[in-house]
């Protein structure tokens, strides 16, 4: 019986299974028989044992013990073994392996084999899973065939060589001469490899960049050929000559023109004429034809390549086939802030988009769309953005929201508009919204004085119909504590009137603050709002005051602490009680809350604790208790602070602008804000601090200060920064790069950083330095940066 | 020139200039730790990361890795594959999944499923997936699962080292694929029936050049 069929019985029977248990049961047997085969000796059947284990292997079970077999098998002179020899080291000799070294010399006496049947295996085995060293070792073996053998091996060879390069940069130079003549080759499979090859080479070396920019009118020769030939039964695909081909010359092209107006021009032509004469009308031609587009945005076309490309794009979006509608909406995504307006005009095709019911081509879609928002579109462009939210898929929605919320806040038409825009999208997902909503919400509240009555109506109906999404909930209080008594009137001009009772509004209260579905911070809101309400209403204060005591025993202590106070306030210094809740002021946006997107300081119960140690250390006298509750009624409006260790310094500033005139009557806090500058690297003795000089809604000027504190002087300092992608960093000049010892002087740089699309700022810092003769190298991230100086 | 995909930095003192790219929610993924082992190098890998065949039932049939993996950052493909095996027929055959891309097509009870970095041609990719297909089609004749179930140590893979190496297209031309495999099937044909001595070289059963003229001799 050959024991092949043994294999293809084991896999029938594993097939044949009908449990779990028993197909483990029946590969634990044949694993057993399996090793026991490996230790005998060679009798023939090793290759289809190690065949079996590797079936094994692929359902998943551990095959380690198979490694050796592999190693044994590829070194024997059979070739049906070495095969399977060189199939198993593929699978299960990575280079993480120890056994994989084992090989190397394996693989060198088959690279030198009379068959190139044999060669092939080694080259293919290399090419996938050889590890860094024995690349080293082998790549001189490599370039030996990609010179003197045939087109077989030659292109084996040439994408081996690619593995090597891809694994170890330094050898390119070894393969640069001779990938050089491959382009001069007939077959299309070795010009493959070597535009693949010269692909890796370019990208990887810049000085091989520029000797290959000589090549580029061959290149180009090349691609006419492939574009005009005729019908070539071997290469064809679906009327395209190698689209495989094609489209990896045309990345090289792209490579290759890149920053450099004479290689551009001299595909400009080339790019037309396969722009042109391309069908479309399967996927192959497509391909093509997107590399195409690809290449034109890419390097330095003229505009009217430019405006080709954009149309065919545009054409692709209106393509049945949703793959291609995808990979359309993916370049104008690359290409919208260059080309606004081309991207513009399509669209209400994007737009349409929204509606399909492929999950990836909404994503695309929505992204675009965001993308699209402008000061003319936006009424538009919300209403399409809603409906979506309400039907969009669950992984999408935290994007959309704060993707609506950033296209509010940059082109809201009107204050009015705004307000129901974000109270649409809390109704609808407030789930899934960012932590920062609320406060920024607050404030926006308080700057739209004439809209007071109509908000604090429409959230009040909210309210009513669902506590369930607590961030609605939390504004809706806050809104209700502040301007209850505009809701109680009763009258509003853009709203019908509805009568509300005082009751009915501390009924409501009452039933978010007993609500088992609010939130600890929730609950705050609704105590400190009903508390505020006992001097806007008339009637019911006994009720509030009765509220405000039950939750002085409260367990969860934030509560507890709140009724207690007020509590306090309504016996002892009921004098102050109407001075002290009065209408806050218009809040200003001091902080950086957008930018950072930090939600540090987002909810109430972080910032009182910081506020609150400030306060121990000023006076203790009864004002420090009405302090308390001056940051109590303050800190719920508050936008957040950017780090709550910084809020020592955000205080003063604060304070200042909210309850200005209460803190004279207190006698004033003497807080004189600092700029404050964040230490964010401190070893070997050196320090780096970050302060940030100025800050707008879409940049700010940072300056990065170096200091030493050991006994020699620092020398050969630089300084790296690294930001997201599409934030555009500029650093000036450093102001040296030697740091004196012992503090006596510092070295700063200004980075200036431009966030246009408002996206969360972080930054990477690398700081290189020599100490002592040691050369020293750290990279440290920063996530928030420090308000700017007042 | 060259931009790094993880590492990230932007500077005049840099020689290579790199771009930032915006960190993952999944940072700690292993994905991207796989990203950042190869940081090192500085450079875009455009490359095709693996290649799974995957049946309905989400068993593999057969797995192609182009990059060093541990067993058990293999099997946090399985997530992927759930991915791939809930999508609805007719919708858009690629999908991102933790930084990669993945382009999936259906064949009959096959799913072939192509990781691939960021930057490339997807529309290609399943042209690849479309040829390679097509070669198992024109071997087997009629290939259907069960073929490649039974027969994966033998042809497909095969098959596949010489359609792809290095996660790159090797041949471009079906017919070089199916000269390559047809010889080299009669070279393991001849070599696994017998031992056999040449009477020209000394290589035992490997010399292919001799075997096309026939001068054996068993031993």
């Amino acid at each position: 019986m050959s024991p092949s069929v043994r294999l293809q019985e084991m896999i029938r029977v594993i097939r044949g299974a009908r449990t779990q248990g028993e197909e483990r049961g029946v590969i634990q047997r044949e694993c057993a028989a399996i090793r026991a085969q490996f230790r005998q000796a060679d009798n023939g059947t090793r290759s289809h044992n190690l065949a079996k284990l590797l079936y094994v292997h692929m359902l998943g079970y551990p095959a380690h013990f198979g490694q050796m077999e592999c190693v044994r098998l590829i070194a024997s002179p059979r070739y049906n073994e070495k095969r399977v020899g060189y199939l198993g080291a593929m699978m299960l000799l990575d280079e993480k392996q120890d056994a994989s070294l084992l090989i190397t010399n394996s693989i060198k006496n088959d690279l030198s084999h009379s068959s190139q049947y044999v060669q092939s295996l080694a080259l293919c085995t290399l090419g996938c899973m050889g590890s860094a060293e024995m690349c080293r070792d082998l790549a001189p073996e490599i370039d030996r065939l990609l010179r003197a053998s045939n087109s077989y091996i030659k292109k084996k060879a040439a994408l081996c060589a690619v593995h090597i390069v891809r694994k170890v940069p330094e050898l390119g130079e070894l393969f640069t001469p001779a990938s050089r003549s491959l382009l001069s080759e007939k077959n299309h499979g070795v010009l493959h490899g070597a535009v693949v090859l010269i692909t890796e080479l370019c990208e990887r070396n810049p000085e091989t960049l520029e000797q290959f920019r000589k090549a580029v009118p061959e290149l180009v020769q090349i691609m006419k050929g492939l574009v005009m030939s005729g019908y070539s039964p071997e290469h064809n695909v679906a009327g395209i000559s190698d689209p495989f081909l094609q489209v990896r010359i045309l990345r090289l092209l792209r490579i290759l023109g890149r920053n450099n107006e004479t290689a551009s021009d001299a595909v400009n032509d080339l790019l037309a004429q396969v722009a042109t004469n391309t069908d479309s009308s399967k996927t192959a031609g497509s391909a093509v034809l997107y590399e195409t587009v690809l290449t034109v945005m890419d390097i330095k076309s003229e505009s009217g390549l430019r405006v080709l490309a954009v149309n065919i794009l545009g054409r692709f979006l209106l393509n049945n086939d949703r793959n291609i509608r995808y990979i359309s909406m993916t370049s104008l995504q690359k290409i919208v802030q260059t080309d606004h307006n081309a991207v513009q005009r399509h669209r209400g095709t994007i737009v349409d988009c929204l509606k399909d019911q492929d999950a990836s081509v909404k994503r695309r879609a929505l992204e675009l769309s965001l993308a699209l928002v402008s000061a003319v579109n936006i009424r538009s462009l919300m209403k399409e953005l809603l409906l979506f939210l309400s039907s969009c898929p669950p992984e999408l929605r935290a994007h959309t929201t704060s993707g609506i919320f950033n296209a509010a806040e940059r082109y809201a038409p009107s204050q009015r508009w705004h307000i129901d825009t974000i109270l649409h999208v809390l109704t609808t997902a407030g789930g899934d919204v960012r932590d920062e909503t609320v406060p920024n919400l607050i404030q926006l509240i308080t700057t739209a004085t004439e809209l007071h009555c109509y908000t604090v109506h429409k959230l009040y109906r909210a309210l009513i119909a669902d506590i369930s999404v607590q961030s609605l909930v939390q504004v809706a209080c806050w809104c209700i504590g502040e301007y209850g008594d505009l809701l109680l009137r009763g009258e509003c001009e853009e709203t019908e009137p509805v009568q509300v009772a005082e009751d009915d509004v501390l009924d409501a209260l009452e039933t978010v603050l007993q609500s088992h579905m609010s939130s600890p911070a929730t609950r705050g809101f609704a105590l400190t709002a009903t508390m505020k309400l006992s001097t806007r209403i008339t009637h019911n204060v006994d009720r509030i005051r009765s509220i405000v005591s039950i939750y002085g025993s409260c367990i969860d202590v934030e509560l507890q602490q709140r009724a207690v106070e007020y509590n306090a306030l309504f016996k002892k210094y009921d004098h102050m009680r109407a001075a002290v809740l009065e209408r806050m002021p218009v809040i200003d946006k001091s902080s950086p809350g957008h930018t950072n997107g930090e939600s540090a300081g987002g909810s109430i119960k972080e910032m009182e604790p910081t506020k609150r140690t400030q306060e121990v250390a000023l006076p203790q006298e009864p004002a420090n208790q009405v302090c308390d509750l001056l940051d109590l009624l303050g800190g719920s409006g508050e936008p957040p602070q950017p780090s709550p260790a910084l809020s020592t310094t955000a205080l003063g500033p604060v304070s200042s602008t909210a309850g200005g005139d209460l803190l004279d009557l207190l006698g004033g806090l003497d807080v004189t804000p600092v700029p404050p500058s964040v230490i964010v690297y401190e070893k070997n003795g050196v320090t780096l601090k970050l302060q940030t000089d100025r800050q707008t809604d879409t940049g700010m000027t940072i300056t990065l200060t170096a200091t030493n504190s050991t006994d020699r002087e620092i020398t050969s300092l630089t300084l790296q920064a690294a930001v997201p992608k599409s934030v555009q960093l500029q650093m000036k000049a450093p102001s040296g790069d030697v740091i004196p010892a012992h503090g006596l002087g510092q070295v700063t740089q200004t980075v200036l950083l431009n966030n246009p699309n408002k996206v969360s700022l972080k930054m990477r810092v690398r700081v290189c330095y020599t100490s002592q003769d040691f050369v020293c190298q750290d990279t440290v991230q920063i996530d928030s940066f420090p308000s700017p100086a007042w | 020139m060259g931009c790094c995909t993880m590492c990230c930095f932007h500077t005049r003192t840099f020689r290579k200039s790199c771009v930032y790219r915006e960190m993952s929610a999944l940072s700690g993924s292993l994905w991207t730790n796989i990203k950042n082992k190869r940081c090192g190098e500085l450079m875009p890998i455009r490359q095709m990361y693996f290649l799974l065949l995957l049946s309905r039932q989400g068993k593999l049939r057969l797995q192609k890795w182009f990059t060093p993996v541990t067993e058990r950052e293999k099997k946090v493909t399985r997530e992927m594959t759930l991915m791939v095996l809930a999508r609805p027929p007719h919708s858009c055959n690629f999908l991102l999944w933790r930084d990669l891309k993945i382009v999936y097509k259906r064949y009959a009870s096959l799913y072939f499923c192509c990781g691939l970095e960021d930057q490339d041609n997807e529309l290609l990719t399943l042209e690849v997936l479309q040829r390679y297909v097509e070669l198992l089609d024109k071997y087997f004749g009629n290939v259907c699962e069960l073929d490649i179930i039974f027969n994966f140590e033998k042809k497909a893979y095969f098959i596949l080292d010489e359609f792809l190496v290095g996660g790159e297209i090797l041949e471009t031309s079906k017919t070089a694929v199916g000269i390559a495999m047809e010889e080299a099937e009669t070279l393991q044909e001849v070599t696994h029936t017998q031992s056999l001595k040449c009477d020209t070289c000394p290589n035992i059963s490997i010399c292919f050049f001799c075997s096309l003229n026939r001068q054996w001799r068993s031993i």
